[in-house]
C-alpha cells in the first residue's frame, strides 16, 4: 500500500509541526497549509487522503473550506475545533466533516481517529465489496437480513433500533450529528428531537454493550451526535 | 370618569342677544322707510326676511326667532295703514302677517341651524388638528420627560388649564415632590380610576386625577387643573379622553423603547463577553495544544507522560476558569436539553484519568432524561471525578450512582479514600478558593467545587458534601426531574 497523503490546514506552526511529526511517524506522507486559501490549492493540487483542518483559519471560515472541497472530493476530512463550540463542530459535519478532535488531543487520539477515516475511505472505494456484514467487537451486524449478533446470539431490536444501529454502521466511524440520524431514520417531521436518539441509543446500549455508562462502539460526542468505533 | 353634562339640556338662552336683534329690526324698519319711496310695501317685506335671515346666521335660533316676531310687528305698526298703529284696515293684511312669520321663522331657524353646524365643524377641525399636534409630538417622545413636557405644554392650554403627568417610580409608587395630591394619584394609579373635581370620587378637590390605562397596566397618571369653576363641556372631555389615550399610548411605546434597549445592551455585553472568553480561550488552548501534542511526539517515557498529564490537567483548570467567568455574568443562558445521564457520564469519565481506581457505576434502568446544559453539567462530574482522583489513592474504589426519588433526580459521587480533612465543614468547600489541605502539594485552587456549586445552582439544583461512613467522601447532586417530554410509541413511528 503506498503512502497516506494527509494534507494538514492549520495557521499555528507549532501545532502543524506536531501533526507532521506524529503523522509521519504513522509512516504517512504530510503536506502542510497555513490558511485557506493555500489549503485550497494544497486540497486540489496534492490530492490528499484525508484532510486535517482547523476550524478557526485567519483568512476564511473552516466550513466554507469544507463545502468547497466536498464538491469535488471525497477524502475524509477531520476538523479541529476548540471544546467550547458545540455548534460549530455540528455545522462543520453537516457542512460534510467527518470527524473532528478536541483541542488539545493526545497523539494516540489523533493517530486513531486518522487510521480508522483512512480505512472507511479506502473501504468506501472498493465499490460493493463492504458486503452487508459488518463486526465490531463481539457484535455482527447483518444490514441485509436485518440480524443482529450478540456473543453468536441473536440480539431482538425493534425495527427503529435496527435502523438506527444501521445508520450508525453505514456511517462506519464517522460522527453522525443528532440531526442526520434523526432524519435518517425518523424522518423529517422529527429533526428537532434529539432526545427521541437519545433514547434509543440508550436501548440499543442496553442490548449491545457490555457496560452501558462506559460504551465501547456506540460512542456519545456529547452535544454533536454519535460515532461507531472499533469496527473490524 | 368626568361627569358629563347632560346632554337633553339646551344651550341656555343669552339674553344680550336680545338688543342685537332688536337694533336689526330697526335699523331694517328705517330703511324701509326710505326704501318706501320709491319702492312698493311688497318690496318691504323681502327687506324685514332679509334681516331675520340675517340675524339667524349671526346669533343662532332664539335671536332669529326674535326677530321675524319684531319684523312683523314693525312692518305692521309703520307700514300697514292705517300707520303708527297695530290696527289693521285691510284684512288681506293678516295673511301677509302670517306668511310673513311663517317664512321668517322657518328660514331664520334653517339660517341659525346652518350656522351651529359650520360652528360644530369648525370646533370639531381644531380639535382634531389639536389632536394631531398632540399626536406628532408625543410621537417625537422617546423619555417619560419627553411626554411629561408634551402634557405641560401642549394639552394644558388646549383645556384651558394645567397638566401635570405624575409617573410611578420603580417601586410602582408616586413621588411626594411630583406635584398634585400624591396619595390620591396613588389610588388612582392602583383602582385605575379618575378621581378629584367633577367625579364621583372626592369631587371637593380642586384638581381632576385620570388613570392612564393601557392594554397591560396603569402606566400613570394625568392632573388636570383649571381655574374656570364650570365644568368641562362635552367637546372638551372627548378632546382630553382622546389625549389621554394618546399619552398613555406614548407612554407604553417608551416603555418597550426601553426594554428592548436594556435587552440590547445586555445582550451586547453578553456576546463581548463571550467574544472574550473565546478569544482568551483560543489563546491558551493554542500552546496547550502544541505542547500536548509535542509531548506524545517525544518518546514514550515518564516525562513525556507527564508533561502530556500537566497539560491536560492545565486544560481542565483553563476551562473551570473561563466556565467560572462565563456563569459570573449576569443573565447566563444555559443550553438546557433533554439528555440521558450515563452519556454526559460518559463523556467527563473519558475526560479524567482516573488511574487504577475502580469506577463502580450504578445507574437507576428506569432513569428518566434530564434538561441539563450538557457541556457544564459533564464539567460538573469531571470536576468531581478529578476531586476523587486528586485527593484519593491509587487503590481508592468511586461509586457514582444516580436515581430519581420523588419529583428529584439524585446524583452521588462517592469514593472510599480518606475523607474530608479534620476540622473541615463539608458545606465550606464549595466556597470560591477553598480547599480542604492548605498546602499545596495537591494542585487546584478550589475552583473545581465552587464551579460545580455554581453549576449545579444555575440548573436549579443544590450539591452537598457530607463524610461517607465508614470512610470517604460523599457528593450528592439533587436535580428537579422535571417532565421529560413523551416519546411517540414505536408502532407509530
Amino acid at each position: 500500500m503506498t503512502r497516506p497523503r494527509i494534507l494538514v490546514i492549520e495557521d499555528e506552526s507549532d501545532i502543524r509541526r506536531f501533526l507532521r511529526l506524529a503523522l509521519e511517524r504513522e509512516d504517512m506522507q504530510v503536506y502542510e497549509s497555513e490558511d485557506a486559501f493555500r489549503g485550497r490549492i494544497d486540497a486540489a493540487s496534492r490530492q490528499p487522503d484525508l484532510i486535517v483542518l482547523d476550524l478557526g483559519l485567519p483568512d476564511d471560515d473552516g466550513k466554507a473550506v469544507i463545502r468547497d472541497v466536498r464538491g469535488w472530493s471525497s477524502a475524509p476530512i477531520i476538523v479541529l475545533s476548540a471544546r467550547d463550540s458545540e455548534t460549530e463542530k455540528v455545522a462543520a459535519l453537516e457542512a460534510g466533516a467527518d470527524d473532528y478532535l478536541v483541542k488539545p488531543f493526545g497523539v494516540p487520539e489523533l493517530v486513531a481517529r486518522v487510521r480508522a477515516q483512512l480505512r472507511r475511505a479506502s473501504l468506501a472505494g472498493d465499490k460493493g465489496n463492504t458486503g452487508s456484514r459488518i463486526r465490531f467487537g463481539e457484535i455482527g451486524v447483518d444490514l441485509a437480513t436485518h440480524e443482529v449478533l450478540r456473543r453468536g446470539e441473536t440480539v431482538h431490536l425493534t425495527p427503529i433500533e435496527f435502523r438506527l444501529l444501521a445508520a450508525l454502521v453505514r456511517g462506519q466511524g464517522k460522527v453522525l450529528t443528532h440531526k442526520q440520524l434523526l432524519l435518517d431514520v425518523w424522518g423529517p417531521g422529527y429533526a428537532n428531537r434529539p432526545h427521541y436518539v437519545r433514547v434509543y441509543m440508550a436501548n440499543l446500549r442496553q442490548k449491545l454493550e457490555d457496560e452501558p455508562a462506559r460504551p465501547k462502539h456506540l460512542m456519545t460526542e456529547l452535544q454533536v451526535g454519535y460515532r461507531l468505533a472499533g469496527i473490524d | 370618569m368626568i361627569q358629563r353634562p347632560d346632554p337633553a339640556r339646551r344651550r341656555p338662552f343669552r339674553f344680550r342677544v336680545l338688543p342685537y336683534a332688536l337694533a336689526a329690526c330697526a335699523v331694517s324698519t328705517g330703511i324701509a322707510a326710505l326704501l318706501l319711496r320709491v319702492f312698493d310695501l311688497s318690496n318691504v317685506v323681502m327687506l324685514f326676511l332679509l334681516t331675520v335671515v340675517l340675524v339667524a346666521l349671526r346669533w343662532g335660533r332664539a335671536a332669529g326667532a326674535i326677530a321675524a316676531l319684531a319684523s312683523v310687528a314693525s312692518f305692521d305698526f309703520f307700514f300697514v295703514p292705517p300707520v303708527w298703529s297695530f290696527h289693521v284696515s285691510d284684512t288681506q293684511y293678516l295673511f301677509t302677517f302670517v306668511l310673513m312669520l311663517v317664512v321668517a321663522l322657518v328660514t331664520g331657524q334653517l339660517a341659525a341651524r346652518l350656522r351651529e353646524e359650520a360652528v360644530t365643524a369648525t370646533a370639531g377641525e381644531r380639535r382634531a388638528s389639536a389632536l394631531a399636534a398632540v399626536a406628532s409630538d408625543l410621537a417625537g417622545a422617546i423619555r417619560d420627560e419627553d411626554i411629561a413636557r408634551v402634557c405641560v405644554t401642549r394639552i394644558g392650554p388646549l383645556l384651558g388649564g394645567t397638566v401635570t403627568l405624575l409617573l410611578p417610580g420603580d417601586d410602582e409608587r408616586i413621588g411626594t415632590r411630583a406635584g398634585g395630591d400624591a396619595a390620591i394619584a396613588q389610588w388612582v394609579l392602583e383602582q385605575g380610576r379618575a378621581a378629584g373635581r367633577d367625579t364621583d370620587t372626592l369631587p371637593a378637590n380642586d384638581a381632576t386625577y385620570l388613570p392612564l390605562v393601557t392594554p397591560l397596566r396603569t402606566r400613570g397618571v394625568l392632573v388636570l387643573h383649571r381655574a374656570d369653576p364650570t365644568p368641562l363641556d362635552t367637546d372638551r372631555i372627548a378632546l382630553l379622553d382622546a389625549c389621554r389615550a394618546l399619552v398613555a399610548l406614548a407612554l407604553e411605546r417608551v416603555h418597550f423603547v426601553e426594554v428592548a434597549h436594556d435587552t440590547m445592551l445586555r445582550m451586547e455585553g453578553e456576546k463581548l463577553r463571550n467574544a472574550l472568553l473565546a478569544a482568551v480561550s483560543h489563546d491558551l488552548r493554542t500552546p496547550l495544544t502544541a505542547i500536548r501534542g509535542m509531548a506524545g511526539t517525544l518518546p514514550e517515557d515518564e516525562v513525556a507522560r507527564a508533561i502530556a498529564a500537566q497539560a491536560d490537567r492545565m486544560q481542565r483548570q483553563v476551562g473551570n476558569l473561563l466556565d467560572t467567568a462565563r456563569l459570573q455574568g449576569e443573565g447566563v443562558r444555559l443550553d438546557r436539553q433533554w439528555h440521558a445521564l450515563d452519556e454526559v457520564l460518559g463523556a467527563a469519565l473519558s475526560a479524567v484519568p482516573m488511574g487504577r481506581r475502580q469506577i463502580l457505576i450504578e445507574l437507576a434502568p428506569t432513569l428518566p432524561l434530564v434538561e441539563l446544559d450538557a457541556g457544564l453539567f459533564e464539567r460538573v462530574l469531571a470536576n468531581l471525578l478529578d476531586n476523587a482522583a486528586k485527593y484519593t489513592p491509587d487503590d481508592t474504589t468511586v461509586w457514582i450512582r444516580a436515581d430519581r426519588i420523588g419529583a428529584m433526580l439524585h446524583v452521588w459521587v462517592e469514593d472510599d479514600g480518606p475523607g474530608f480533612p479534620e476540622g473541615i465543614n463539608a458545606g465550606g468547600l464549595f466556597a470560591d478558593f477553598t480547599r480542604g489541605i492548605t498546602e499545596s502539594t495537591v494542585p487546584g485552587v478550589g475552583l473545581g467545587l465552587a464551579l460545580c456549586r455554581r453549576i449545579v445552582e444555575a440548573h436549579g439544583g443544590t450539591i452537598v458534601a457530607s463524610r461517607r461512613a465508614p470512610r470517604g467522601a460523599r457528593f450528592e447532586i439533587r436535580l428537579a426531574a422535571g417532565d421529560p417530554p413523551t416519546i411517540d410509541l414505536e408502532d407509530l413511528a
